[in-house]
Parts: C-alpha cells; sequence; structure tokens
C-alpha cells in the first residue's frame, strides 16, 4: 500500500519549506517552467483550457492511457458519497467526477434500501460543479445531456474562481478538485476557501498529477512526459504549448509531502496522500473539524 | 490503566499474531486511529509516562467542545501532544479521533435497525449534526465500529470490575462467570446484528485486531478474576478462557431463552467442566470446537449477509 498519512507534525517540519512556498507565489507565479506576473498566470491558464476544451478527454486518454478513469474513480471511492450530499467539484468543467459521483450515490441508494429515510434525501443531493473556464463547462453540459442527465436537478453547473467561491461558508460536505489546483495561481488561498465552504466532518480530497521518486521509474516518466505528450498534442490537438505547459506545471508543483503540509496550514486534519501509479499522480484528503 | 497497559505488552509478546508492529500499545481505543498514525507516533515511549502528560495537554487545549472532550478523556493517542503544539498559534481545534469516537457512539443507536453499516454511520453523524462526510475518513469504515463497540465494552468492563461490585466473597470460577456474563451482556442489546458483526471481524484485513482485542479481553477478566498465576499454567488458562468465552458468545447467537438463561447454564457448566478436569487433552478440544465453531459461523454470518442483499 503506497498510502502513506501525514501527521500535524509535518507543519512543524515543514515550516521552514513554506518561506519557499510563498517565494513562488510572491510577485511572479510560475506558468509552467516560465515566471509570469501573478495576473497573467490565469489569463495564461485560461488560454490554455480553452484551446484544449474541445480535445480534452481525448487527449486524456491518449495521455494517460485511459488510466485516468481509474484515478477518478479511485478519487469517488476515497470520498464516500452519501445521499443527500452537498457537494462542491471545483475545476470539474467536464463533469467527469461530477458524473462519478452521481452514479455512486445512485448505487448506494440501492444498496441501503432498508433506510426509507435515505429516498427523500437522495432529492436532495445537489453537486455543484464549479470551473472558472465556460468553454470547459459547455463541455460538461454537452456530455450531461449525452448521458441522460440533462435533466437531472443534481447538477448544478457555475462558473467560478476556485480562490473566491461563490457558496456560503459550511455549506458543503464534500470538496474535489481533480487535476485543477497546479493550474491556479495561489494554491493557500484555494485551500482556505475549501475549508471555510466545507462543514464540519466534510472532506477535501484532491487529485493530481504529482511526482515519481523511483529512480528508472523517474527516467522513463520524464521522457515520456517531455518527449512525447507534446508531441501527441501538437499532433492530435494541433497545440503543442498547451501540453508543454501541462508537464511543465506538473514539475513545478509542490511534493506530495509538501502539498500535505499546506492542507495541514489550511486548518484540515487527518491529512493523507495516497501515491498511484508510483507519484504519477497523488490523492491527498483532508478533514475538516 | 498501568495494570493493562503493562498487560497488553504482554499480549503482544505472546500472542504471536500480532506481535510485530502493535508491541506498544497506546489505551485501549486507540485501534480506531489510523495504522499509520498509531506506528508512527507509538514509537517513542510506553504509556505509563505519557498519561498524566496527556491529561497536562489536555486542559492547554481551548476545547470547542466539552461534550466530546469529557466523553473520551482517554481516546486521543499521543498525536496529540505533537498536533496541539506545531498549531498552537491557530484557531482551536478538536482532534478529529474525539470526533471519529463520537461519531462512532452516535452510530450505535442505529446498529439494531440498520446493521453494522456505513448506513448505521452516516445516521450517527447526522444525529451529531456532523456531515456525514466524515465516514469517508475511516479506512476499515464498520470494521471500525464493531472495533469501536468492542473497546468500549472492553472499557466499561475494566470499569465494573474496578468498580469491584461482588466479586471479593467468590471463588475463582464464579468471579469468572460473573464477569464473561456481565461482558456478554453488554452485547445482549446488539444481538440480531452480532453474528454480522463477527462476520466482520473475521474478514482477513480484520482479523489482526479482532485477535487482539479478544485476547486483551480475555487477559482482563482472568485478572480481575484475580488469576495470578504467571507460569505455563496463566497461558494454558487463558487460552481455555478464550475458548469458552468464544464458545458461549456463539452458543448465545442462537438462544431464544428468556434473558438467555440457557447461555448462562452453558456458561456454567463449560467453566465447571474446565475447573474440574483439568485435562490439557480435553481443553485443547474446546478450544479446537469453539475456534471451529467461530469460523463457521462468522462464515455462515458473512454468507448470510450476502444473500440478504
Amino acid at each position: 500500500m503506497a498510502l502513506r498519512s501525514v501527521t500535524r507534525r509535518i507543519g512543524s517540519k515543514f515550516l521552514p519549506m513554506f518561506s519557499s512556498a510563498n517565494l513562488l507565489h510572491s510577485h511572479a507565479t510560475s506558468f509552467g517552467f516560465k515566471e509570469v506576473p501573478e495576473e497573467e498566470k490565469s489569463r495564461l491558464v485560461g488560454n490554455v483550457f480553452s484551446n484544449v476544451a474541445s480535445n480534452y478527454d481525448l487527449m486524456n486518454d491518449l495521455m494517460s492511457g485511459g488510466l485516468h478513469r481509474l484515478w477518478k474513480d479511485r478519487l469517488v471511492s476515497e470520498l464516500n458519497p452519501f445521499p443527500g450530499m452537498k457537494h462542491l467539484d471545483v475545476a470539474g468543467g467536464t463533469g467527469d467526477v461530477a458524473f462519478r459521483i452521481l452514479d455512486s450515490i445512485s448505487d448506494v441508494k440501492r444498496r441501503a434500501m432498508q433506510d426509507v429515510r435515505e429516498d427523500d434525501l437522495q432529492e436532495q443531493t445537489k453537486i455543484y460543479v464549479c470551473d472558472i473556464n465556460p468553454h470547459m463547462l459547455n463541455v460538461g453540459k454537452k456530455r450531461a445531456v449525452e448521458k441522460g442527465l440533462g435533466e437531472e436537478g443534481s447538477l448544478i453547473w457555475v462558473e467560478g474562481d476556485a480562490e473566491a467561491l461563490s457558496f456560503q461558508d459550511n455549506s458543503m460536505d464534500g470538496y474535489t478538485i481533480a487535476f485543477g489546483i497546479r493550474n491556479v495561481t495561489h494554491i493557500e488561498k484555494v485551500l482556505d476557501e475549501a475549508y471555510r465552504v466545507l462543514r464540519r466532518g466534510g472532506r477535501f480530497l484532491c487529485l493530481e498529477l504529482s511526482h515519481v521518486e523511483a529512480p528508472v521509474f523517474k527516467e522513463l516518466y520524464d521522457y515520456y512526459s517531455f518527449s512525447i505528450i507534446p508531441a501527441v498534442g501538437e499532433l492530435v490537438a494541433g497545440d503543442r504549448e498547451s501540453y508543454q505547459y501541462l508537464v511543465e506545471s506538473i514539475r513545478r508543483f509542490p511534493s506530495q509531502e509538501k502539498f500535505a503540509s499546506m492542507i495541514v496550514d489550511a486548518g484540515f486534519q487527518k491529512v493523507e496522500y495516497e501515491n498511484l501509479v508510483g507519484g504519477v499522480v497523488a490523492i491527498h484528503s483532508g478533514l475538516k473539524l | 490503566m498501568y495494570r493493562t497497559a503493562a498487560k497488553r505488552l504482554i499480549v503482544g509478546v505472546t500472542s504471536g499474531i500480532n506481535g510485530i508492529h502493535r508491541l506498544r500499545l497506546p489505551p485501549p481505543s486507540t485501534f480506531l486511529d489510523h495504522s499509520s498514525f498509531s506506528t508512527a507516533t507509538n514509537s517513542q515511549e510506553f504509556p505509563n509516562s505519557q498519561i498524566p502528560n496527556q491529561h497536562h495537554i489536555r486542559q492547554e487545549t481551548p476545547t470547542s467542545s466539552d461534550s466530546a472532550s469529557s466523553s473520551s478523556s482517554s481516546w486521543s493517542t499521543s498525536t496529540s501532544g505533537e498536533e496541539t503544539r506545531s498549531h498552537e498559534n491557530r484557531r482551536p481545534r478538536v482532534e478529529y479521533q474525539e470526533e471519529q469516537a463520537r461519531v462512532l457512539q452516535a452510530a450505535l443507536s442505529h446498529v439494531v435497525k440498520l446493521g453494522w453499516t456505513e448506513a448505521a454511520m452516516i445516521a450517527g453523524a447526522r444525529d451529531i449534526g456532523m456531515s456525514p462526510s466524515i465516514v469517508g475518513s475511516f479506512a476499515r469504515k464498520e470494521a471500525e465500529l464493531v472495533e469501536f463497540f468492542m473497546d468500549d465494552c472492553l472499557q466499561r468492563l475494566i470499569d465494573l470490575t474496578e468498580a469491584g461490585e461482588g466479586l471479593k466473597n467468590l471463588i475463582l470460577r464464579e468471579r469468572i462467570y460473573k464477569l464473561v456474563r456481565a461482558r456478554l451482556e453488554m452485547q445482549a442489546p446488539f444481538i440480531s446484528k452480532w453474528a454480522q458483526a463477527l462476520s466482520i471481524q473475521a474478514q482477513p484485513a480484520n482479523l489482526a485486531t479482532s485477535f487482539k482485542q479478544r485476547a486483551m479481553l480475555v487477559d482482563e477478566i482472568w485478572h480481575a478474576a484475580g488469576g495470578d498465576a504467571s507460569d505455563i499454567d496463566w497461558y494454558v488458562n487463558r487460552t481455555i478462557l478464550g475458548g469458552i468465552y468464544s464458545a458461549t458468545e456463539i452458543y448465545m447467537l442462537t438462544d431464544s431463552s428468556p434473558d438467555f438463561q440457557d447461555t448462562w447454564t452453558f456458561l456454567d457448566n463449560r467453566l465447571k467442566d474446565a475447573f474440574d478436569i483439568k485435562k490439557t487433552v480435553q481443553e485443547a478440544k474446546y478450544l479446537a470446537e469453539a475456534v471451529g465453531a467461530g469460523m463457521g459461523n462468522s462464515l455462515q454470518g458473512f454468507v448470510g449477509k450476502l444473500f440478504q442483499r
């Protein structure tokens, strides 16, 4: 089991490193390996996603060999959705995670038939999909219609910024962000917002491309990221720069341990992370109390 | 408390099943913790010196929920000290172990209706005004609910023996009888769902904890009854007692007599047998029977659960 827990101890252990994290986000911020002014990053990221929106799913499948589906399944099973849940999926424009949560809840409902109360609760389930990019949201809405969920009242599509959510304090049972937090300008602000909107007992879960440490695998993975992905991006989506940005931004994202300590610092408890495929992706989780 | 802690060390060594990373154990309820937490933090020192320490820290911590801390002053492990330290400049916080314990406690009242399930835990979380999302933070879900109940019962049994009601004037056999009966009566309200609990305990992922909890229970009973021998007999006695306990527990599942009268008769007879015969062969047979019955019944419960769906 690659599951590793990070106690709050890390908070103190990694305090010195926070200074470097802050530097990263002071005046200039990273856009891939480039340093850009803070104001620029969100515009540049916005461009990237507007460019790739139409081919987003195809490219995800190609780049991860279809594994991203399993990763998202894993994320949702970690979340353990339940009927009546109020959930916020940030940066989930294409609805991948939201659809899975909805499926999982109706499945739970079938299993827990003996509890009559659950039927009413099912109606109260609300899954908010929040994305800063309207192009990505449109992809998701279209897919919802294709899946026959167009009329589904549980799905609510919201255009919004993860750093300044439009939701009330203590209003959510769950918060997920899959492959999104890497692209924001201030990770700390996003975490603070997540903490704010969650109820007591609510959980924060983050699925993100992360850092591979295993020696030989790391070389292979680097070669794959820097040589193959941009080429495939150019070939399939006709956009080399966007995918160059993607692989560079993964390298600039804090390591598993450091990101975990940032989550702790936002106030979450029981912060843990789990590496999948040797750290190609990691699922971080935290509990608000 | 010191006594149980000291014995727990011995349990770890002697049981051999789970002695590897559980050698040094904090107070009972810490099985609820995530395993990596307990392995990471328990390696420092033996609980003896932690207990007063912990109280000290607890008083410093600004409590936002008095109910939680009052009901579970011994729940938190040594992590609490460190957590408090690194975050003393932040907002007052409740340790998640305490909140999880509160959820489990509340969930117990739903067990009779919903069984030892996630549904009961979700209902429990709702009862105490906590987001049911917290259920997702239990790594082994319903198994942790069963283990919580086992720990809770053990704690109650210890409290009972420390109060020492009516045990003094009895002979050893009667003391054991009283203690086993007191412990089994605690699970009487859940008897309709107890087979399910046993099947959960028998699942491979939960076996290590189940064995340890049972070893601790038998240990506590044996000690409270006043069996002080520390020679080889000590192991033999404990093993037999474990066998009798499990056999009675299984017997109780199908006992429909009022107030489980048949069960108590069965228990009394088994204890008499053990004390009268004192033949190792016989004792080994009991154990084998009990273990066989235990496994079979757990399996039966598990299969039953499968078909119930």
